[in-house]
């Protein structure tokens, strides 16, 4: 450290022994038009020299001009902002005001260590306005994304609240590895998949970096796209405060899957051979009961959120603050989500030094159950298998018992109880340095943490079927704790000049540390049913009662090094060159394969500055924005922090403890990458009111992680190897227009559309194809193309099921070998579109999401089409079962030898459209709103997934792994109104 | 110039300040597992490879009884077989293993054949980690760990072999097993004929009998059975004797045992099942709390779900008033109201019902049952074999009074016997294959497949698929028919 202070201060001897030239100083205030607040950061330039200052936190600058050049000229830049020149007259002080730039292209994009102006922009990069998020009703923002930002998918998976979705951007780029994008918020790695522990009311900026030049200072974990969030900034001047109330209610959507009523069920269970041995006298009873299951678990759901907000400061310090409450309950009794959030975010300058702090804290609990799977004990798997002619209580009021032998899934839910409460932390501090002595050069050192603990409790009641079946046959209760922390660390230098008028660089070096640990414990304790449902209630173990605890403990560490630089470089203000290169190292790749390499260059140029454009810039092309780039970025995101190792894990027999083998030696595994071409443009037309957006790429996952098969009697499946590659190349687009745009009414619309095709070039040496349960990946075939034997209906002659041989004869013999690819479950085209009316005040605005061409297996539905299960109830599909010869349909005779699923009879169409959003809000008049002394008034309601348009025969086709394996928790149809108060 | 001399600078410090601390915070290290690189560097380590081996014996593949897959030597081959009845309460889980009905593509015959060699690779851990650098210093603990290992090795290609053997003739040239020595993950091996299969795995075992002769302390205590001695090595080698149709070899070992471990008391037999006593055992794979259990697919005692009853056919075998094995294998428990007749040997331990109890695998009833079938067998010795029938049933029938059979009578009556000392322990399903190669069930109940053929394929499972893809040098091995 210290040879390093030394080499700077000689520099900075140098530098400064430069500029004691004959000069002569001007100075003044920079502040911004539309509210006159100062204007810090502003960079001041002498025209055609490469003398310049920036401005303070107050917006003052002062800049040394050569005697020589008095007669020149200041020009004044800020990000956002028109740039104004100004000549140097005879006074020593010059105040300016800039002007908002209300072009496209000035929009300002936070691309994680900076912010850019758009124009400068090289790569891929989509912003979301924190507004369309914020007051969406979802505890877990990246719901609210969905169709928002061409090139990303965002599919719900789950109605649970608090859920989070699977987000992927411009297609899956990993077969085994993870798929999930990296996502920042204020500079720290958060945890993907665990958002609803923070308030998205919060988030100033949603940024997707998508390519590899917008991704390359992230490189090593940038390879599934990166989602920057911004948190909000205080802003100096008045304090304001803004106080945010929503109520609402959510209802499970329509359900397309249907099952048998009791008139139905008995008379199918009759023909069927009366398999319960019914009398006339139990018909006549059960005949009364018609139990609709979907109306005993599904309840409207309330959701309540409360956020309350202050922001101010000072010329040096400004602040931000905000507590929330989140409150929801979701559709299926006994679940839900509380939150509650504090956030302080505060930055402050002195002289040179600029400080900051971002910080959340929150808390939350979650109520969930279970859902997706095929377990009996799930209950919402009920809705599906529990007879109509079940009723959950009896007489009484007491749970009855299902004669199926099928747990009662009413007590199933109401008694057993799975709460998981939440702590997280989330916060960054920074301090940056200007380097006095050297003109444009910042050091700066950011260190931030993501902490999440979670604590799970769960009671299982011993009258359950689920408490039957733990250890001891009576009830348990499991205690577990979570604790996970990574922090990061950046630490940079950069340096930013403009030499002459027509140059301007700025280069930056990078080191960054993250390192992330984790560790858990619990115990499940049995014996429950005294007096106590919580831990009192353990019953402590003895040799003879069976009560003897489980208890579990585990741990993870990885890490990963970064060095990096970031180059960009601007010529005449329309030509761009950005250049990035990096080495990283992770913990989590073999001794020889933990550094690597990537890179990446991007171009672009404003086609509507040159001169020969100067006839068309004001009537066609008002702005016309050409790009290009070509980089990598890496991926080690495995499902192991120690996958090249050859591990033993501890093994108990006979109460001794001993270590068994569970992971081979993979020395060789070494990062993933991904390899991305990107081409766009960006127009502006019209006078800037329609704006589009259109980008192509070409990605290529090289050195794929992918799960090389092995011989069986290695007592393995497959070794994880560095074989494959895999392409994704797509097409997408945004559209944005103002069509009608008047004084006091406006009327716009927006389109996103993204085309995906998704391709695996090359796989294990010489093999064409791995086959993973009904999927396969096969060369020249999307990833996780599914590939079962073709159905082919019902012969009518015999009822058997018959099916398509390869060659597409029909056959009556299911063999193996006549599988074929019938499609993929990786969904290649998406979108939304919405449109949006404004006059005065009113704002009516809705929006639509939808996606097409994937499909799914619908495994739920193949439980309740599977003569087997006569036992409970069953889909009303199979009334229309084969009974005699000449019969069509579908359904084979119930007899026949074997109900076999592995067919394309359970595949169905993924494709959906859905109303995702509409939003109706008035702001009241300012003359009514001084009225009663507060600054502004807003009321707004809204509703979400009203209307979802589908052939899915479920509750919900947004489905990301391609198989619904049993009843969902579907997506909530929520309406809820609103108020917003500023003071 | 300036500035590069400023960037040189920058470059310099970050590695001065940077490097040696960077480098070192990827250098991370597994806290709850252990890398192989630090293992097997004295004994105490191997006899924990030899413990991993043992438990892996409870995978749902293997003993242990899961939800989709379950116990393919535990449970399986009685539900494949006629001795127990799938009902009602169960959802077909199993059904296309207990009504024949599986090709290359089933997944619960990939789930066993992984589970048989994953376990196999954990004993290949005792064996090929250079144990026999401890040979000079402690050689009869050596013996004790190896003799395990190989003993556990033999048996499980043994038990491999009984589904995947296209037969079971000594010196069949049909297709057998591969057979692994080695851990080498990348070894694709072939199937080797089911005469080769034998000369492998009676090797390993001889090996271990002799290994166990020699040992630094007992392998089992009075009251425990739960690892592999001299006993039930000698007691493995009876049965695959046995399976070998190699009758003097079955009654020299069976003998032995016998010798050593005489049939249980007729108040110890009904404990045996409950775990309260260990009389008569032989070896038992010991199952803890959580650690699952051998026996639920049956009749799950703990939220009582029936899923496979009793044969009202195999029930009518037993002398129902005076056979001490009927209260202990049968009962009736009912459920909404409804009586149901359940296997009643796995309900648990004591009072428990939670099937939780220990997986008997060897046991001295069917060491008399091997004698008695090799000594028929053998010509001249019907005498002998006569006896052991009337021995085995006195013990287990109050009032007996023996029997006089011979020929095709003494052979049936000991097959009957079989049947009904041995029901629901992992033996119908393979004695069948043995012997007549035909499934009746008279008792069908929701099964959809009512018999089996000789000539089905169904008697020796298909090389799963995976197998075949992974491996090109079983590719053209695959079993006949699939």
């Amino acid at each position: 450290m210290r040879k390093f202070v030394l080499i700077v201060f000689a520099i900075g001897l140098c530098l400064a022994q430069h500029a004691m030239a004959q000069s002569r100083t001007i100075s003044g205030k920079v502040t911004d038009q539309d509210n006159g607040q100062a204007l810090p950061g502003v960079s001041v330039v002498l025209k055609g020299t490469t003398t310049g200052a920036s401005t303070n936190a107050d917006g003052t600058y002062s800049i040394n001009i050569p005697t020589n050049q008095s007669g020149g000229t200041l020009v004044f830049r800020f990000i956002g902002m028109l740039a104004q020149e100004v000549s140097i007259g005879s006074g020593n002080v010059i105040n300016v005001a800039l002007k908002t730039d209300t072009k496209q292209l000035s929009e300002v994009v936070v691309t994680g260590y900076t912010t850019q102006n758009k124009r400068d922009i090289t790569g891929s990069i989509t912003t979301v306005k924190a507004a369309e998020v914020s007051q969406v009703p979802l505890a877990s923002f990246d719901q609210a994304l969905q169709g928002k930002a061409p090139g990303v998918l965002i599919q719900a998976q789950s109605g649970q609240p608090g859920a989070p979705a699977a987000v992927t951007i411009r297609g899956k780029g990993s077969i085994v590895g993870n798929n999930s994008p990296l996502y920042i918020v204020d500079g720290v790695q958060i945890s993907a998949g665990d958002f609803s522990t923070l308030n998205p009311a919060d988030f100033a900026t949603f940024s997707v970096l998508k390519d590899a030049s917008a991704t390359s200072i992230y490189g090593s974990r940038g390879a599934n796209g990166v989602i920057v969030i911004t948190t909000k900034r205080g802003a100096s001047g008045k304090t304001r405060i803004n106080y945010n109330v929503q109520h609402g209610f959510s209802k499970a959507p329509a359900n397309k899957l249907e099952v048998m009523n009791t008139e139905q069920k008995l008379d199918y269970e009759l023909a069927n051979g009366n398999p319960y041995d019914w009398t006339d006298e139990d018909l006549a009873r059960l005949r009364n009961v018609n139990t609709n299951w979907e109306d005993v678990f599904f309840r409207t759901g309330k959701t309540t959120n409360h956020t309350l907000s202050a922001s101010g400061g000072t010329d040096k310090t400004v602040y931000y603050l905000s507590g929330s409450m989140f409150e929801q309950t979701g559709t299926v009794e006994n679940t839900g989500l509380e939150r509650y959030t504090g956030r302080a975010n505060i930055e402050s300058s002195a002289g040179n030094f600029n400080f900051g702090l971002n910080s959340t804290f929150g808390y939350s609990e979650f109520t969930n159950t279970s859902e997706n799977n095929s377990t009996i004990s799930t209950p919402l798997n009920a809705i599906r298998w529990t007879n109509p002619y079940e009723t959950p209580y009896d007489e009484d009021g007491n749970y009855t018992e299902i004669v199926s032998g099928q747990p009662n899934a009413l007590q199933e839910l109401l008694e057993n109880r799975y709460l998981r409460q939440q702590l997280k932390g989330v916060g960054s501090i920074y301090v940056s340095y200007a380097v006095p002595f050297i003109e444009g050069l910042t050091l700066k050192t950011n260190w931030g943490g993501d902490f999440t603990a979670n604590e799970t409790n769960n009671y299982i009641d011993p009258t359950t079927a689920t408490g039957r079946a733990q250890t001891g046959r009576s009830g348990s209760l499991t205690r577990a704790y979570s604790r996970g922390f990574r922090y990061t660390g950046t630490t940079s230098a950069s340096y930013t000049r403009d030499f002459g008028t027509d140059h301007r660089l700025t280069v930056a070096l990078f080191n960054e540390i993250v390192k992330n640990k984790g560790n858990n414990f619990g115990y499940t304790g049995y014996g429950l049913g005294g007096a106590f449902d919580n831990e009192a209630g353990i019953t402590p173990g003895t040799t003879d009662n069976g009560f003897i605890p489980a208890v579990n403990g585990n741990g993870s560490v990885s890490a990963l090094v970064s060095y990096f630089t970031d180059i960009q470089y601007g010529f005449k203000d329309r030509y761009f060159l950005s250049i990035g290169a990096r080495r990283d190292g992770s913990s989590r790749f073999g001794a020889d394969r933990r550094y690597a390499n990537f890179g990446s260059v991007g171009l672009s140029w404003i086609v509507t500055d040159e001169a020969f454009m100067a006839a068309l810039r004001d009537n066609i092309f008002n702005e016309l924005k050409l790009k290009i780039s070509y980089g990598s970025a890496g991926n080690q995101a495995l499902d192991s922090d120690f996958a090249p190792r050859e591990l033993f894990a501890r093994s108990v027999y006979n109460g001794v403890s001993g270590l068994a083998q569970t992971q081979l030696a993979n020395p060789f595994l070494q990062w993933e990458r991904r390899t991305t071409l990107n081409a766009g443009f960006e127009l502006a037309t019209l006078q800037g009111r329609l704006r589009a957006t259109a980008e192509a790429y070409n990605s290529i996952t090289s050195d794929l992680f992918l799960n090389r098969q092995l011989s069986r009697t290695s007592g393995y499946s497959f070794l994880n190897s560095n074989v494959g590659e895999l392409r994704n190349r797509g097409i997408e687009m945004s559209l944005d227009g103002d069509l009608i745009k008047t004084a006091d009414f406006t009327w716009s619309a927006n389109v996103s559309l993204t085309y995906n095709q998704n391709e695996v070039t090359k796989l294990v040496g010489e093999d064409k194809e791995i086959e993973n349960g009904i999927y396969i990946n096969r060369v020249g075939e999307p990833m996780n193309s599914i590939y079962l034997v073709r159905y082919a209906g019902v012969n009518p002659d015999n009822g058997d099921p018959q099916f398509l041989t390869k060659d597409g004869e029909i056959t009556s013999v299911y063999d193996p070998n006549d599988r074929v690819i019938v499609g993929s479950i990786e969904a290649p085209f998406f979108g939304g579109f919405g449109t949006s009316l404004n006059y005065k005040g009113l704002e009516v605005s809705t929006f639509f999401s939808f996606v097409r061409g994937n499909e799914i297996y619908n495994n739920d539905r193949s439980n309740i089409e599977n003569p087997q299960y006569l036992w409970d109830n069953l889909a009303t599909s199979m009334l229309t079962e084969w009974r005699k010869k000449g019969d069509i349909t579908q359904i084979p005779r119930p007899d026949a030898a074997w109900y076999n699923d592995a067919t394309t009879r359970m595949v169905e169409s993924g494709d959906f459209l859905r109303l995702r959003n509409v939003n109706i809000s008035y702001a009241l008049p300012q003359t009514l709103v001084s009225k009663l002394h507060v600054e502004s008034i807003k009321v707004f309601a809204q509703g979400q997934n009203l209307k979802t348009w589908t052939n899915f025969a479920g509750f919900d086709p947004e489905i990301s792994t391609g198989m619904l394996t049993g009843a969902q928790y579907p997506a909530l149809r929520t309406v809820t109104f609103g108020l917003n108060v500023g003071f | 110039m300036n500035i590069n001399r400023f960037f040189i600078g920058l470059g310099i410090s970050c590695a001065l300040v940077f490097t040696t601390a960077c480098d070192d915070i990827i250098d991370v290290e597994p806290a709850y597992q252990k890398d192989k690189a630090t293992l097997f560097k004295n004994l105490d380590e191997f006899e924990y490879a030899l413990t991993g081996a043992y438990a892996n014996f409870r995978q749902t593949g293997y003993y242990g009884n899961g939800s989709q897959t379950t116990g393919a030597f535990s449970v399986l081959p009685d539900m494949m077989g006629n001795n127990v009845v799938e009902t009602n309460e169960e959802l077909g889980n199993f059904i296309s293993q207990t009504d024949w009905i599986y090709a290359a593509d089933d997944n619960d015959i990939s789930v066993t054949w992984q589970a048989a060699y994953y376990i196999i690779n954990q004993a290949n851990q005792v064996l090929n980690n250079n144990i026999e650098q401890f040979n000079s210093t402690d050689q009869k603990r050596v013996n004790r760990l190896r003799g395990q290992a190989l003993a556990i090795r033999g048996f499980v290609h043994f038990d491999l072999l009984r589904y995947w053997g296209v037969e079971y003739n000594r010196n069949s040239t049909a297709l057998g097993i591969p057979y692994r020595t080695s851990t080498d993950h990348e070894e694709k091996p072939t199937r080797l004929s089911v005469k080769e299969s034998y000369d492998k795995i009676l090797a390993d075992l001889k090996e271990a009998e002799t290994l166990l002769a020699d040992v630094d302390k007992a392998v089992n205590t009075a009251s425990n059975r739960s690892y592999i001695d001299l006993l039930t090595t000698k007691a493995m080698l009876a049965r695959v004797s046995l399976y070998a149709k190699d009758y003097a070899a079955a009654e020299a070992y069976a003998t032995a045992v016998i010798e050593a471990r005489p049939l249980a008391s007729k108040t110890a037999f009904p404990e045996i099942w409950k775990d309260g006593s260990v009389s008569e055992v032989i070896w038992s794979v010991a199952y803890s709390a959580g650690q699952g259990n051998p026996a639920n697919s049956l009749y799950a005692a703990a939220n009582n779900r029936n899923g496979y009853r009793p044969s009202t056919a195999v029930e009518a075998l037993y002398d129902q008033a005076n056979d001490i094995r009927f209260p202990a294998y049968f009962a009736s428990i009912s459920r909404s109201g409804t009586s149901r007749r359940v296997v009643n040997k796995y309900l648990g331990r004591g009072t428990a019902k939670d099937n939780l109890v220990n997986w008997k695998v060897l046991r001295t009833g069917e060491m008399y049952l091997i004698r008695a079938e090799a000594r028929a067998m053998q010509g001249g010795k019907e005498v002998l074999a006569l006896a052991d029938l009337n021995t085995l049933r006195a013990a287990r029938i109050n009032n007996y009074v023996p029997a006089i059979l011979a020929g095709q009578d003494l052979l049936a009556a000991i097959a009957t016997e079989r049947q009904k000392e041995l029901f629901a322990e992992g033996h119908q399903w393979f004695d069948m294959k043995r012997t007549t190669r035909t499934v009746n069930r008279t008792d069908c109940g929701s099964a959809s497949q009512c018999s089996l053929a000789p000539g089905s394929r169904a008697w020796a499972w298909p090389i799963p698929q995976g197998e075949i893809i992974a491996n090109a040098n079983i590719r053209n091995q695959q079993t006949p028919g699939y």
